[in-house]
């Protein structure tokens, strides 16, 4: 269970940490360094509720089943990106940027449309739309139901 | 501090700076450095109230999680309200706790602090001895509000005759605002306060 919670690319930020100490390092200075790093992945960080901030391997087991299920569901909303044509939404209420052509946006059931980033890790601590407090899940079933 | 903490923060200081409601002198917003974490509110006592005619200050944190996280708000201006520690100044508002929503601005944490002025809640307190007199005796509660207003936020009304009990306290060695809060607490019996402030 606790695998599924690692960020995908913590893999891949290890590997260019290697390749970077590779062959450029001299054998006098490989000297002086001592033994190397224990290793050492970054820990994702969870927001089981929105005050509560904990590593992914200190989660009950009550919440990474939350936190999963989260993420399944904010995997089920729809994504885009900002291309201008959208007269409604024109700034993004988390960070109070203006959207720029290109920015990955998210929108939600209600309407309200966020940059993905700024939304996903709201949603990860607190599952209502931050401008008009509507539960994300509850809208979720209703579209379902109406589909 | 993150950068979508401190850019947020600096879009909200000109939105608050330029609002209606700066025009109308009912809130204000200070930076306090230049890191954007830590600000100076002002909100000014909603009129018809007993806090009208004074003037709030407030200390405004700013976390490293914001706009995720809440602003920590607490009041400087020492003030008697049942949602408020008439000794620390520590604000009971649901919006500053798990009522937060990352849309929310200084601007609505202000203008919900002076809400909260005009209806106060008693049946979820922080001060349990004031909310207590709200329910039980409410023109003391009236009055003293009053009185703290005067004394601490600068409003207009004075009462001779609280003033003239805390003198007679502060003649026997209490310190004048231990007097002023013991007398608060106490519904202005000279006696129970006296008792109080010994025990």
């Amino acid at each position: 269970m606790g695998n599924c919670l690692k960020s995908p690319n913590t893999d891949d930020i290890s590997l260019l940490r290697g390749s970077d100490a590779g062959p450029e390092v001299s054998s006098e200075q490989s000297a002086n360094m001592g033994p190397p790093p224990p290793y050492q992945e970054s820990i994702p960080i969870y927001h089981p509720s929105p005050n509560v901030s904990r590593p992914a391997n200190q989660l009950t087991e009550e919440e990474q089943i939350k936190i999963a299920q989260r993420l399944g569901l904010i995997n089920h909303l729809p994504t885009g990106v900002f291309d201008g044509t959208s007269k409604k939404a024109k700034e993004c209420c988390i960070c109070m940027e203006e959207f720029l052509l290109g920015d990955m946006l998210r929108f939600l059931p209600c309407m309200h449309t966020y940059h993905k980033d700024c939304i996903d890790d709201w949603l990860m601590r607190s599952f209502i739309c931050p401008s008009c407090l509507e539960p994300v899940d509850a809208a979720l079933l209703t579209t379902y139901e109406t589909s | 501090m993150t950068n979508i903490a401190e850019a947020r923060i600096r879009r909200e200081f000109k939105e608050v700076v330029k609002s209606d409601e700066v025009a109308a002198c009912n809130i204000k917003v200070e930076l306090v450095n230049d890191t954007f974490n830590e600000l100076r509110g002002e909100i000014a006592g909603p009129p018809d109230t007993p806090y009208a005619g004074g003037q709030f200050h407030l200390e405004i944190k700013i976390p490293e999680t914001y706009p995720f996280n809440p602003p920590i708000v607490k009041f400087l201006t020492k003030i008697w309200h049942p949602n408020i520690s008439s000794v620390t100044g520590a604000i009971c508002l649901d919006i500053l706790k798990d009522q937060w929503a990352a849309a929310m601005t200084l601007r609505t944490v202000l203008l919900s602090l002076q809400a909260l002025l005009a209806a106060a809640e008693p049946d979820d307190p922080q001060d349990a001895v004031v909310a207590q007199q709200y329910k039980e005796n409410h023109s003391i509660f009236e009055k003293t509000a009053r009185h703290w207003t005067a004394v601490y936020a600068g409003g207009p009304k004075s009462y001779p005759d609280l003033d003239s009990k805390i003198l007679s306290l502060k003649t026997m060695g209490f310190e004048e605002h231990q007097a002023r809060a013991a007398l608060s607490s106490k519904g202005w019996d000279l006696e129970r306060a006296t008792e109080y402030l010994i025990n």
